[in-house]
């Protein structure tokens, strides 16, 4: 670590030489493996989670591929069960809950805030090396002979099954530690460490929207840790109580698992309500409509997603009475989330919108999450539910909000603080193609799947009934569109950092700490420590100067 | 982390016998420091508490399924050796306590000696625990040599289990009563984890004691070790009565 | 209080601790040993109640006394007492959220009673469905 010395951050834009920036003030192998940069703890996040969603997506590509004939094209039942499996576990746990707080909110809550890093950096490189862990096991799982429990585990199937279901439940106890410590770390940040003047009212909303999400990551990821921990147990020494051959009960592994999963889904969506509040405010160059409303929604959605984890187990054997309780409850997530939406159209309303690439890709968000949440409230409703449940309603549903919208967040994300990252822009023409790509496949793919699921099919089936062929080859042709988005995508971002034009100082025009600082920032984010006299979003302080300057 | 940053603030050291601490460098007091790391601390003290309740959740709710499962088999456990156990842990406790008191009154071969007698209490700790398990063993109620021995299934569906033995029939009128053991072998197996981590943490900081890294200007490792080692008090406070009581 | 004392003035600390940390709160060691003495003795307590059968309320007993006990240790021991507002929520409030695990889980096994008598079909986890008949118990 010594290596990793720190830039004195005295130039200037006209000095002779390149500017010291966190990418060039060291070099060498240990000065990454090692650093305790929170922003190139961020990008080696990034280059991690962006692998597991290329391998993700690619068993998600052979899932759709089987598919296309109603017998399956290319595994045995057997197979099929592990290949969504992988798709499903690598995009949970490697990609959708580490990738946003993970690489984005690592390179940018601490600029945000004015600090000069993360509250532990130790800390911090210790969630990368326990996220890197928890591949290395996964993919250790898929040698050791696979998993085909689903990424849910559900007992008892999970406690028979013969696959290597241990060494993924310590892949999940480990990642879920890496997420812990992630929000720990951006919870003592804010708490601690903001600059003079960043009042809580000062803060941008994507530090609101992390500030709950690691709320959710520190206290339901450890009933998460002991739920894989005692079906681990119950694997290795059979302990019964997950198991009814040993009088003990599936539906409390049920509830433990959703008393963590139900709030992970809100750790996967609350960061890309943040980026999209900033993206929706810089890009409409216009103060978020209902600030404070967002920064309290973001806390209410935390709350509230801890009361409501029964309603994935309406099909379960619960006692009705807590399914009325949990039923109900669900449909009070729906408040706060609408009360987000609606802020976000109404910031666009009348904004002088700039419809660069990152704001394509927020408006594919606010179309597509409104479609995922809605028809979330559709499943909450009991009796609604018992009719769609494990149904391919459910998995257009919760795909709308995971790859629709946080995906797409994530890659709004990506192009917005891209030129900030590496102070290179990539071809923006390039950039709305993809967009649009991604946009159409992404619907073509799951569209399908509402009629289908609404008429029955059922979830994780390998093969289906011939009436259904239509639906899932149309499936099947928009996920081959979706991913040759994506593939576009990698192209021109990794060609950008080859041969891309500079960026500007200030890309984008926006009026947070994060573009008050020189791009790419450097090692210590600030030439001088930051004191806060504006609020937040207040764009009479924009200085148009740095959007025309070439970043240095 | 050694670093030209000419910002590094340095706390001085009370005494020839302490070392100076470095704040590190993204922090601008010492209080910021100490702060930053006790609520990030705090926060983990947190996490432990979910992960506990997990176990604890699912002992209420089979305590509840099998009343006299729990009943009869709290009557296997000596609850003299476990009581003895609970003021073990009490009594380091407030070792650990009056040693984080002297880190921060600067009295040196007084915090080392705190924290020994702590450690001492961690271990007379885990040989009484070790002896419970061994009379378990005898009775064939946790038979630890078959533990990872594969779960014996027949083909009507029944089966038996091999670590649960019941050598001398003491559960038999009860259902499932390899239940009561499974959950008390689970949670002190986990809570006795905690109990070997906790005695090395103290042993680690023992260490920067001994050379002076902790005095009344810089003894948060202490501190925070601290809060661990009566977490673990705090948890078996809980499993005293739970377990060797049954209620 | 007055068995506590601050920094400056404890007693046995030799040339009084100066404490460069702020408001940082040193207990006395008279304060320390009456904890340890409580606890003792509520131990007893816990020990000495479980003798008697209070039927129903045996478990909201042992529950109340371990309370009281893990509530001695955290405002003493670890010095929450002391602590600043932000740590207090931090650390309070988990048991808030292990509450909310707690309560739904325990209130659907409950329920689940009301059900059967309103359905009149067995839930898995019914009692007299998961318990195995006498006969069939065997190596239990
Ligand atoms: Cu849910």
């Amino acid at each position: 670590m010594t290596t990793n010395t720190p830039a004195v951050a005295t130039a200037t834009p006209e000095t002779q030489a390149p500017r010291e920036t966190y990418l060039n003030c060291s070099s060498g192998f240990m000065s990454w493996a090692g650093t305790l940069d929170h922003k190139r703890i961020g990008i080696m996040y990034l280059v991690g989670v962006g692998i597991a969603f290329l391998a993700g997506g690619l068993f998600a590509l052979l899932v759709r591929l089987h598919l296309w004939e109603p017998e399956g094209l290319l595994f045995s039942n057997l197979d099929y069960n592990q290949v969504f499996t992988l798709h499903g576990a690598f995009m949970v746990f490697l990609f959708v809950i580490p990738a946003i707080p993970g690489s984005i909110g690592n390179m940018v809550l601490p600029l945000m805030v004015g600090a000069k890093d993360v509250a532990l950096p130790r800390l911090n490189l210790l969630s990368f090396y326990l996220w890197l862990t928890g591949a290395i096991l996964a993919t250790l799982a898929i040698v050791l002979g696979g998993f085909d429990t689903g990424w849910t585990f559900y007992a008892p199937y999970s406690l028979y099954t013969d696959k290597a279901v241990v060494t993924i439940g310590l892949a999940v106890f480990v990642l879920g530690f890496s997420s812990i410590f992630t929000g720990l770390n951006f919870i003592v940040t804010v708490h601690k460490l903001r600059a003079p003047g960043m009042t809580w009212f000062r803060m941008p909303l994507m530090v609101w929207a992390l500030y709950s999400t690691s709320i959710l990551q520190v206290l339901a990821t450890p009933v998460l840790g002991i739920t894989v921990l005692l079906v681990a147990f119950e694997r290795l020494y059979h302990i019964g109580i997950f198991d009814p051959r040993l009088g003990g009960d599936p539906v409390l592994f049920e509830h433990f698992f959703w008393f963590y999963s139900h709030p992970a889904v809100y750790i996967m969506v609350l960061p890309a309500f943040g980026i999209i509040s900033e993206l929706v405010s810089v890009h409409s160059r216009k103060p978020l409509f209902g600030y404070k409303l967002i920064a309290f929604s973001s806390l209410a959605i935390a709350i509230i997603s801890f009361l409501v984890w029964g309603h994935h187990m309406f099909t379960s054997g619960q006692s009705t009475y807590a399914m009325f309780a949990f039923s109900f409850l669900t449909f009070f997530v729906a408040i706060p989330t609408a009360i987000k939406e609606f802020s976000w159209v109404a910031t666009v309303w009348k904004g002088s919108v700039a419809l660069n690439s990152p704001m394509l890709y927020a408006l594919a968000f606010l179309i597509i999450f409104a479609i995922g949440g809605l028809t979330g409230v559709i499943l909450g409703t009991l009796n609604v539910n018992l009719h769609l449940h494990d149904t391919y309603f459910v998995v257009a549903h919760f795909h709308y909000v995971m790859m629709g919208s946080i995906s797409l967040a994530f890659f709004a994300g990506l192009h917005h603080w891209w030129p900030k990252m590496f102070g290179k822009m990539y071809s923006e023409t390039l950039a709305k193609i993809a967009c649009l790509i991604i946009f159409v496949g992404f619907n073509m793919t799951f569209i399908p799947q509402f009629i289908m699921g609404s008429r029955g099919m059922p979830r994780r089936y390998a093969t289906y009934v011939p009436e259904f062929e239509p639906f899932h080859q149309a499936s099947t042709i928009g996920a081959i569109i979706l991913g040759c988005g994506v593939a576009l995508m990698v192209f021109y971002l990794l060609q950008s950092l080859l041969s891309g034009k500079k960026a500007k100082e200030n890309q984008w025009g926006g009026v947070t700490l994060d573009w008050h600082t020189p791009t790419p920032p450097p090692h210590l984010n600030f030439d001088h420590e930051p004191k806060v006299v504006h609020e937040v979003y207040d764009y009479s302080t924009l200085d148009y100067e740095s959007m025309q300057r070439d970043a240095t | 982390m050694s670093h030209d940053d000419h910002h590094a603030v340095v706390v001085p050291a009370p005494g020839p016998e302490f070392v100076p601490h470095e704040v590190a460098h993204h922090f601008s007091t010492p209080v910021q420091e100490f702060q930053s790391g006790k609520l990030g601390f705090w926060l983990f003290l947190a996490t432990e508490i979910l992960l506990f309740g997990g176990l604890f959740a699912a002992y209420f709710y089979f305590h509840e399924v099998y009343p006299e499962t729990f009943r009869v088999g709290g009557q296997q456990l000596d609850w003299r050796l476990g009581a003895l156990n609970t003021s073990v842990l009490l009594l380091s406790s407030w070792t650990m306590a009056m040693g984080v008191r002297s880190a921060q009154t600067s009295q040196k071969s007084k915090t080392l000696m705190f924290l020994g007698l702590t450690v001492l209490g961690a271990a007379i700790f885990m040989v009484i625990k070790f002896f419970e398990y061994k009379a378990k063993n005898e009775h064939g109620l946790i038979v630890f040599s078959e533990l990872f021995r594969p779960f014996i299934e027949n083909p009507d569906g029944t089966g038996s289990l091999a670590w649960f033995q019941d050598y001398h029939g003491v559960m038999a009128g009860v259902p499932h009563g390899h239940m009561f053991f499974a959950i008390y072998l689970t949670m002190t197996a986990i809570h006795g984890l905690h109990v070997v981590i906790g005695a090395g943490l103290i042993i680690w900081i023992m260490f920067g004691t001994a050379k002076g890294r902790f005095h009344a200007g810089y003894f948060m490792p202490v501190d925070l070790v601290g809060l661990y080692w009566h977490l673990v008090d705090l948890i078996w406070i809980f499993l005293f009565p739970l377990l060797y009581l049954v209620p | 209080m007055s068995d506590t004392a601050t920094a400056t003035d404890a007693h046995d600390a030799h040339g009084h601790g100066e404490l460069e940390m702020g408001h940082i709160h040193v207990s006395s060691a008279a304060m320390f040993f009456k904890v340890l003495v409580a606890l003792l003795f509520l131990t007893f307590i816990t020990v000495a109640v479980s003798r008697f059968d209070f039927g129903s309320m045996n478990m909201l007993i042992a529950m109340a006394i371990a309370c009281v006990k893990a509530s001695l240790v955290i405002a003493f021991f670890m010095h929450v007492k002391w602590d600043t507002a932000i740590n207090k929520i931090v650390f309070l409030g988990s048991f808030l959220f292990l509450a909310l695990l707690f309560v739904f889980t325990l209130a659907d096994l409950l329920t689940r009673r009301l059900d059967h008598e309103m359905h009149t079909i067995k839930s898995p986890v019914d009692k007299e469905w998961v318990q195995p008949k006498p006969q069939a118990d065997g190596n239990h």
